[in-house]
Order: structure tokens, then sequence, then C-alpha cells
């Protein structure tokens, strides 16, 4: 597991002077499926800080355990073993209410199918966290969201009436409403075409950059990868490697290095 | 095939079996009635026969058998017995109060004698009786105790030559020593005879002036000698009757034509309560179509690739029917099956609990199996073919599709939309057609504008997808504004599947309906029938004298002041009276007599419900009532002179239309002409016109307490009649409705827990966007009662106006109608939809909440 952290610089504008807080914080974390013989370790004891305010992409191959990462840290799922810090807070100890109201109020979410609710405008999916949250409509936040994302002229439209990039980027904004703590993003560009797909990550990256916020990406695809400020690279469930300022080719590099570390392992 | 379709029917278990508990109970249903109907004939049958004995053959005769054909009949070769049936009416009076009753002497045969004693024997001297037991119940007597005969003689007064008879009431003491069995016949209302000896029965026939010569004889039962053919004697005695019209059947020909004639009965009864359970299976249908459509719908993907491996139309569309088919068959078996278990049971209980003889065993006919069974299939496979249907247009390509937002399902086509409002409209107009119809035929017009309201009502329901989304809109966005987010949720919801929605509550709708319809028919009614008897009667409850000596004497004032003490009873007002003889001008001769009646004007307007009756009456005047100069013929105007015990006066006639026999004086003239006159009469109000039954019972009990036969006449009198039926009517029909209504809930149910299953992504992401779950549970819950609501809120509706446009249309010529809202009904109908709506919401919402938030992460 001795990958060494590629030097190489961004692919645009200067490096970005991180506060250097940690928003994110997991130690020992594991995640094992049945028991005996028969157990398989999704994680087998991560130990890792995410940076607020940075882009952070986590990559790996299918069944690498990065997803399963994912909903520990978000407290969507249970560990089996070890911690997880949403800032101060530890999230492997919190009951579904305090859990509901964590994600309500502190995390937001892009899924790969976008996910909005058909029967609401896409002002409507974008303001029901704060609906939910009973709490009021920042309107100049959201009018900052709806113009940074390139939305303002769809806000009646209903997803069906909204192209799949347009659909991505109201999910988006549902997301960071609430000015929650850190985003997490599930392959968001699975569902779109190349062009939409480079769209939408520019915004993320712009909402990292020029909002301020904390993302947290899941993704297998190097290309998307390449837009975060750092890529942590899991495979079988461990942490097997960490790129700051990615660009494609280090990404790639880093996923041949695995490739290669794997392949006598594997099989 | 077959082996796909139980796959597809194994993994959808859960749905199949939500949609067979309707099917199921409509299927119980109809078995239930059936077979209650079979069981029903049954106890007739054995009734009927036990009022035979043992007789070998019946003889009838309209026109009564004379003396000398009896005789013939005796004489007939193989004839051991003939005996009639004379009988006696008598009141009998016991510690329990008094009581009418049959009286006969035992049977001239022991094989023609019915009734037998269960305790104790028959009489066989002059001061003895044997009672049937209900009636001895009724006495509360039993063996060895007294009972009082009040037999009614006419004798003729020796004084008056033109044969003018006077009444008298002969009562004797009578030791009861035997208590009779309460034969079959007891079930069919028809209670057993009392018996008396041979000596007391001839002394009281005289007194009643009804010999064996001359009483009207329609029956006679003949025992044969041991050993003669009755397909011979019964020959015989048709010869030996030749010329009259009697008729000569043997005892089983004779049951079975009564048994014939009272089924006749039994069948149109039977059919009503089937017309109700045919409804209840339109509403199992409702939710089996919605069910079929949402597998279909669910199912999408497998078909299309069914289809993409070279499955062909016929084949997809055989799948579903067979699915319907099988799904049918296990349903209505165990619909059977709960049905005859249900009768049975209810056999058990009456035969272990009551008298009643019933049979032991459910009798399973043909046709209480194989129709509910036939109907639960056929009802299955009939709602699931616009399914199958939907099933074949599954295009190949949709195999190929990615997954799409569940789609906002289309609302219904035009072709629908006009066919739904021309039966509306032309459906309506049949109604009020009918309606006007009535008074040129009522029997044309009744079926007009049943028609007419049936068809219009078809029209709603097959255009509740045009109507129902609106209405769920509109009590959406209501509960959007007074709840929270989840009520904002359900209420977007509700909508997006119109078709959906609307056929759960259009199936909820049928029953609520109905049962507004009936709820609002009865109170109609009601009301209507109250007005006409506030007309008819000047008072809620007249109590008068019923003997002699009460009129003579007047009321004693013991029962005055119990009777006027009583719960319930309001003001009270005693009237005095007297015998009187009215004459007037071109009057012929004969004065006529009449009972005259002093009332205190002032309290008699208090206590009547309609006091402009009593407006022409004064010290000048006589209220006449029109009943009475139609009788006496009695002008209507102009004035009578009235003549008492000491002294006469010449009034003017006032005519009134309540009914009464009597003519009314103020207590003040009365008392000129006829001073002294006896206090007979009380007149009273009741608080409470519902409770009129009960106090109108408790009245005459408090008679029979102080062995006084006094008589209850008025609008309370006739109301408890009426209330009665119609109540019981009522409560007959909701009942068999709630049927209707249970199965429409279960179909609120599977809706709901469809909508969970096809909403399982959205949940997910609304958990993840911070839904907690209860809000989860509660957005279903409010999805639930809105539905419920609608279904509930627009059947009320409707009721009311079909409720009451039947009310008009039955009762229209007879009473002036107006809309009577009957608010605590639809108030627990209303109740009922909410409650059930929750309810319904239960089981869909913790699966729901059950939910993980990461299912929202799931591709696919």
């Amino acid at each position: 597991m001795d990958l060494s952290p590629s030097t190489t610089p961004a692919p645009s504008g200067a490096p970005r002077e991180h506060d250097g807080a940690t928003a994110v914080r997991a130690r020992g974390l594991r995640k094992t499926y049945g028991s005996g013989e028969a157990a398989v370790h999704a994680l087998a004891g991560v130990d890792i800080d995410f940076e607020a305010g940075a882009f952070t992409a986590i990559m790996g191959p299918s069944g690498s355990g990065k997803s399963t990462l994912m909903h520990l840290l978000a407290g969507l799922d249970q560990a089996t073993a070890g911690q997880a810090w949403l800032g101060t807070t530890d999230v492997t100890t919190l009951g579904d209410q305090q859990l509901t109201e964590l994600r309500r109020d502190r995390i937001g979410f892009v899924f790969q199918s976008f996910n909005l609710l058909p029967m609401f405008t896409a002002e409507q999916n974008i303001l029901l966290p704060l609906e939910l949250a009973g709490t009021a409509v920042d309107r100049t936040w959201f009018a900052t969201l709806a113009d940074t994302l390139g939305i303002a002229d769809r806000l009646t439209h209903r997803p069906s009436q909204l192209s799949g990039g347009q659909q991505q980027r109201v999910a988006i904004a549902r997301a960071l409403i609430a000015k929650p703590e850190v985003v997490f993003a599930d392959e968001p560009t699975g569902n779109l075409d190349s062009r939409s797909g480079a769209q939408v990550l520019s915004f993320l990256r712009r909402s990292v950059r020029e909002l301020g916020r904390t993302i947290i990406m899941v993704t297998h695809d190097p290309s998307a990868a390449a837009y975060a400020d750092r890529v942590v690279m899991i495979a079988d469930g461990r942490i097997a490697g960490d790129i700051s300022s990615p660009t494609p080719e280090s990404v790639l590099a880093g996923l041949d290095a695995l490739r290669s570390l794997d392949e006598p392992a594997v099989r | 095939m077959l082996r796909l379709t139980l796959a597809q029917m194994r993994r959808s278990l859960g749905r199949l079996a939500a949609a067979g508990v309707a099917i199921a109970i409509g299927t119980a249903f109809l078995t239930a009635t059936l077979l209650a109907g079979n069981a029903l004939t049954r106890t007739t049958y054995d009734a009927l026969t036990t009022t035979f004995a043992d007789a070998d053959l019946v003889v009838l005769s309209n026109a009564g058998l004379t003396p000398t054909e009896l005789d013939a009949l005796r004489e007939v070769p193989g004839v051991d017995a003939v005996g009639t049936e004379h009988v006696l009416g008598v009141e009998m009076a016991g510690p329990g109060g008094v009581a009418w009753t049959g009286v006969r002497t035992e049977a001239v045969h022991p094989r023609l004698e019915s009734s037998n004693p269960a305790e104790g024997r028959l009489p066989s001297s002059g001061s003895e009786v044997a009672l049937p037991g209900s009636l001895a119940d009724r006495l509360e007597v039993g063996l060895g105790d007294t009972v009082t005969s009040l037999v009614t003689a006419f004798t003729e007064d020796p004084a008056a030559a033109d044969g003018t008879t006077t009444t008298e009431v002969r009562k004797e003491r009578l030791t009861v020593v035997g208590v009779l069995e309460d034969g079959a016949a007891e079930v069919l209302g028809m209670p057993g005879d009392a018996i008396v000896s041979d000596t007391t029965f001839d002394a009281w026939a005289g007194l009643t002036g009804s010999s064996d010569e001359t009483a009207y004889l329609d029956l006679a039962l003949m025992a044969l000698a041991p050993g003669s053919d009755v397909g011979a004697t019964q020959d015989a005695a048709r010869a030996a009757l030749e010329g009259t019209d009697a008729i000569v059947r043997t005892q089983d020909e004779h049951a079975m034509a009564l048994l014939e004639e009272l089924t006749g009965q039994t069948r149109g009864l039977t059919s009503v309560v089937l017309a109700f359970g045919a409804v209840a299976l339109l509403v199992a249908a409702l939710v089996i179509a919605n069910t079929f459509q949402v597998l279909v719908a669910q199912r999408t993907r497998t078909l299309a690739l069914l289809r993409c491996v070279g499955a062909d139309r016929r084949q997809l569309r055989r799948s579903v029917v067979v699915e319907a088919l099988l799904l049918g068959v296990a349903a209505s078996l165990t619909g059977l099956l709960v049905g005859a278990g249900v009768i049975q049971v209810v056999l058990a209980i009456l035969g272990s609990s009551t008298d009643v003889p019933v049979p032991a065993t459910i009798t399973p006919s043909v046709a209480a199996v194989v129709v509910p069974l036939l109907a639960g299939v056929i009802v299955t496979v009939g709602a699931s073919l616009t399914p199958a249907r939907a099933a074949t247009r599954v295009s190949p390509l949709a195999a190929l599709a990615p997954v799409t937002a569940p789609r906002l399902a289309e609302r219904g086509g035009r072709v629908r939309a006009w066919f739904a409002g021309l039966l509306v409209v032309g459906g309506t107009a049949g109604l009020v057609l009918g309606m006007l119809a009535v008074s040129i035929d009522p029997m044309l017009g009744l079926g007009i504008a049943v028609l007419g309201g049936a068809v219009s009502f078809v029209g709603v329901l097959v255009g509740a997808v045009f109507w129902v989304p609106r209405v769920v809109g509109l009590l959406g966005r209501g509960a959007a504004r007074l709840g929270g987010p989840p009520a904002r949720l359900a209420a977007a919801n509700s909508i997006r599947n119109p078709r959906r929605t609307s056929a759960t509550s259009a199936a909820l709708l049928i029953g609520v309906t109905l049962v507004a319809m009936m709820a609002t028919g009865a109170a109609t009614t009601r009301v209507a029938l109250d007005r006409t008897l506030d007309e008819r009667f000047a008072v809620d409850v007249a109590v008068t004298g019923a003997a002699p000596e009460v009129t003579r004497d007047g009321l004693p004032e013991g029962f005055v002041t119990t009777v006027s003490e009583l719960d319930g009873v309001g003001a009270t007002s005693l009237l005095t009276g007297a015998p009187v003889e009215v004459t007037w001008p071109d009057g012929g001769d004969a004065p006529m007599s009449v009972t005259a009646q002093g009332v205190e004007l002032d309290e008699v307007r208090e206590l009547m419900r309609a006091p402009e009756h009593v407006d022409g009456l004064t010290d000048g005047t006589v209220l006449v009532p029109e009943q009475v100069t139609r009788w006496y013929g009695i002008p209507e105007s102009g004035t009578v002179t009235i003549s008492g015990s000491s002294g006469e006066l010449t009034l003017d006639v006032v005519t009134t239309s309540f009914e009464a026999d009597a003519v009314l004086l103020t207590k003040d003239t009365l008392d000129e002409i006829a001073p002294g006159a006896p206090a007979n009469a009380l007149w009273l109000t009741l608080d409470d016109l519902d409770s009129a039954s009960e106090l109108v019972t408790t009245i005459a009990d408090t008679a029979a307490d102080t062995e006084l036969a006094v008589s209850t006449a008025g609008a309370a009198v006739e109301r408890a009649f009426y209330q009665r039926v119609v109540d019981t009517l009522l409560a007959v029909v909701v009942g068999l409705l709630g049927v209707a209504v249970v199965i429409a809930l279960v179909g609120v149910a599977n809706t709901l827990s469809l909508s969970v299953i096809e909403r399982r992504r959205e949940s997910a992401t609304l958990r993840a966007i911070g839904l907690s779950r209860r809000q989860l549970r509660s957005t279903l819950a409010v999805e639930g009662v809105l539905i419920a609501l609608v279904g509930a809120l627009v059947g009320s509706l409707l009721g009311l106006v079909y409720g009451w446009a039947g009310a008009w249309t039955l009762l229209g010529e007879l009473a002036d109608v107006s809309l009577v809202v009957p608010w605590a009904h639809l108030g627990l109908v209303l109740v009922v939809a909410v409650l059930a709506g929750l309810l319904a919401s239960v089981l869909p919402g913790r699966s729901a909440a059950r939910t993980s938030p990461v299912e929202a992460l799931a591709v696919d």
C-alpha cells in the first residue's frame, strides 16, 4: 500500500488555500457483512480525514467499498466497528431521529439518478429540506444558488420538463440550500452525457471554491475525479492511495498502480 | 408459461392476498345469505308440519265447513276422527298484565292434538286451563297459579224490542294446570292457543254467541283408521264434499303448498339481500381491477423482457387472466368456507340458546355453493380483463429503456368524459321525470325514478376519474395549508395517479352513497309521517278506559298520577266524558248517541302539537271531528242540539281534521248538560318523540299493573310503530351495506401500500434529506384520509339527494316531504371514513418507514 502521492499541479487555477479544519473524520471504520467464514469485509478499518472547504473524490473500482465508506460517513448505515465524526459529532452513536436531524441540517446529498420529486417544481424541490426542517428560506442564498447553477429560468418547471443535467443541478441546489457542513455526492455524473457531466462537475467545484462548501464525491470515473482537490483511492475496503491536486493523468496512473497491485492478489 | 405465472404470483403474494380478501368477503356474504335462506325454509317447513299434528288429511274451505259437511266427512270409510279448530278470542289477566289469546278445547283425537304439555297436563275440569309457554311467560304465571279470564258477553237487552245488545265483561278465575310446548309455529308468528275443558269452552261460546253450529270453520284435520289407504280416503272425502269449494290435501301436500306461499316472501327477502351482495361484489371488482392494474405496471420490465425473448401478446394476456382465475378460485373458496362457517355457528348458537327449532346443520344446496363460487370467479376474472389488455400493450423496447420516474398517469379520454356526462344528465332527467310521473302512475313513476337514479350514479362512477382528482386536490390544498410538510407531500401524492385514486374513492363512494341514501330516506320519511300524524291526531297519546266501569267512574287517581310522573311524559290534561245525544234540523227522528268530551282549553292548547285544531272551540260551539260527521251524518256547519243527563244546549258546529270518535265541548259546557261527568280520558305529550315506543309500552304496563283495561291512541302510538319499522329496516340495510364499505376500505389500504412500493425510491430520498420516520408515516395517513374523505363526503352528498328524491317519489303523494339531513348518521359516516383512512395507512406506513435512506442511492 505504498503509493506515493502525485505532485502534479492542478489542471487549472492556482493551488487553493484551505483553512485546514477537518469536516469529516473516520477512525478504524469497519463494515462486515455476514459472519464466520462467510464474512465479507466491505470496509476493513479505515482512518481518514476530510478537510473542510475542499472537494474530495473517493475513487475505486466497483465493490471496493467506496460507497460503503460514504454511507457510514453520512450516517446512512451502521458501522460494525470504529467511529466517524461530522465536525465533533460522532455519527456512529446517533439514533434514527438524531440522524434524521443531522441529515436535515448538516448534510446534503446528490444522487446518481437525481431523485427529484416528480410532483413538485424545481423551486419546491430545492426548498424541500428547509420545509422539512421548518426553517426560513434565505432568499439571497437561494438566488445565488439558482444563478450559479444556471437554473434561474427553470424554477417553475417540473422534473419531467428538465434535461438530466438540469435535474442534477436542481438536485445540487437542493443539497446546498440548507448550507450543510458537507455534501455527499454519489456518482453525480453517472446518468449524464459527458457534456452535462462536465458542467455538473464544474458547478460542484465552483460551489466549493466560490461558495466555500465541502463536498465528498464518490465516483469510478477518473476524469470526474480530476475535478476534485484531492482523490482518495479505495481498494478491497482499504485506503489504497491519496492524490492531491489530481489531473486525469495522475488519477489514471494511480488506478494503474492499484490494478498492478491488485492483479496478483485477486483471482 | 403457467410456471412463470405462478412465480410472479408468489412474488406478489401480499398484494394478491389483500385483493383476495375483498372477493372473499363478497362471496362469504353471498354464501351466508343463500344458506340462511335454506335454513329458514327448512325451519318454516318443520314449523308448518307440526301445526297439523299427525293428521293424515287436511280439509280447507273458504266458505266455511258446515256441520253437515263435517258429518259427511266423518262417515267416509276409513276415517277415524275429524277435528276442527273452533277458537274463541278471550283476554287473560295475570300478574304480568293482560293478553289476548285464542282458546280451544283438546283435539278430538290424540293424533290431531298439536300441543303437548311441557309441564303439567291438559285441563279436565271447568276451572282449569293450559297455557302456551309464551303466554304463561307474558302473564308471569306457572303451574298452580291462577289467571283471570275476561270474556266479553253479548246479551240481548230484554227491554229493547229491536234486539239491541249490551256488552258485559265476565271474569272467571282459572287454575293453570299445564304449560304447553311452544311449537315450531311460534317461529312463524302463530302463537299457540290456550286449552280449556269442554264445559268451560261451551259456556264461553254461549256467552260470545259463537256455537259450533254458527262458527266459521275453514280448516278440518282428519285422522285415518289404522291400515286405511290415504289416497283412496282422500278421493272418498273429495267425493263427500262434491259441490263445495273445499279442498282435501294430504298433510305433506298442504305443508308444501303453504311453504310455497311463505317462501315466496322469504325468496323476496333473499333477493333483496342478494342485491346487497351484488353491490359488495361490484365494490370488490373495483378493488381487484385496481390491484391488477398496478401489478401489471409493476411488472412492465418483466413483461417487456418476456416480449423480447419471444412471448406473444396472447400469452401475456393469458398469464394475467390465469392469475386472476387462480386468485378468484382461491378467494371464492375461502369466502365459501367462511360464509358457511358463520351460518353454522349462528345455527349452533340459536339452537342452544333459544327455543327456536332451527336445523342443527346447514343445508348446502347446489345453488348455495355454485352461485357464490361462480360469482366470485367471474367478478375477479372480469375485473382483470382491462389490466390484461394493458399487459399486451407493453412494448419489448420497455425492457431496454432506462428506469423512468413513475409516470403521471393520464386522465380518462374524451369518450369516457362524454359517456359519463351523458349518463349523469340523462339519469338525472329520468329521476326528475319519474318523480313527476308518480302523480300519474305511482309504479311507473317509481320505476323510472329508480332507473334514472341508478343510471346517473353509474355516470358519476364512470366519471370519477375526472372529478375525484379535483376534489382531492381541493381538499389537499386545505390540508396542506393546515398541516406541515407531510400534509403537503400527501396532497401532492394523492393526485399523482388520478385513475387509481379515483377507483379507490369510487369503491368507497358506492357504499357510503347507499348508506347515506337509506339514512336520508328514513329520516325524511319519518318527518313526513310525523307531520301527517300531527294532522291526524290531536295529541301524542290519549288514554281512555276500555272497560265500561272506567267510562262510568273515571280513571283511577293513582293511575293518572303515576302516568303523569313518568319520565318523559310532558304536559297532561284530564278530560271529562259523558254520553250525549245529538239532534239537528233535518236530522230525522232518531237522535245520535255519541260521547262528548269536556276539555280545559288552556291546558289542551299547551299540549297539542297543532293547537289550531281547537281554534273554533268556545263555550258556544261543539268541535266535531270530520270522521264523526261522516259516521253519524252530523252536518259540518250550522247548529245542533246536544242533550245530556240534565239539560240540553244548541251549539254551533265547528269541524276539525283530527281523528277521534267523540265530539269535544269545553268542560264548562259539558258540566252544564251533564254535571259531574267523570274524568275518564287523559291526554298527554311526550318530551321526546323518539322515545315514544318505550313510553307507550310503559303506560300500557302501568295500566296492566292496576288491572285496568285502557286503550292508548294518538300520534305517538302510531309513531312508535312506524319508528320501529323504519329503524329496523334502516339498521338491517346499513348492516348489509357495511360489508361493501369494509371491502372498499381493504381497497384503500391496498392503494396506499401500492403507493408505498412505487415510491420506495422517493421515500428513501425524502428520508435522506431529512424526513423523519414519523413524518413519513403521517404522510401516508393524510393520503389515506384524503382518499377516504372524498369518497365519504361526495357519497354523503349524493346519498342526501338520492334519499330525498326516493322519499319524495314514494311519499310525495301522501305527505309533505321536505329534505331532512340525518346529521348524526352522516357525521358517523365521516368519522368512520377518517378513522378507516388512518387505519388503512397503518400497515403501509410501517413498511414505508422501514425504508432505509440508502435505497435512494441505489441504482434501479
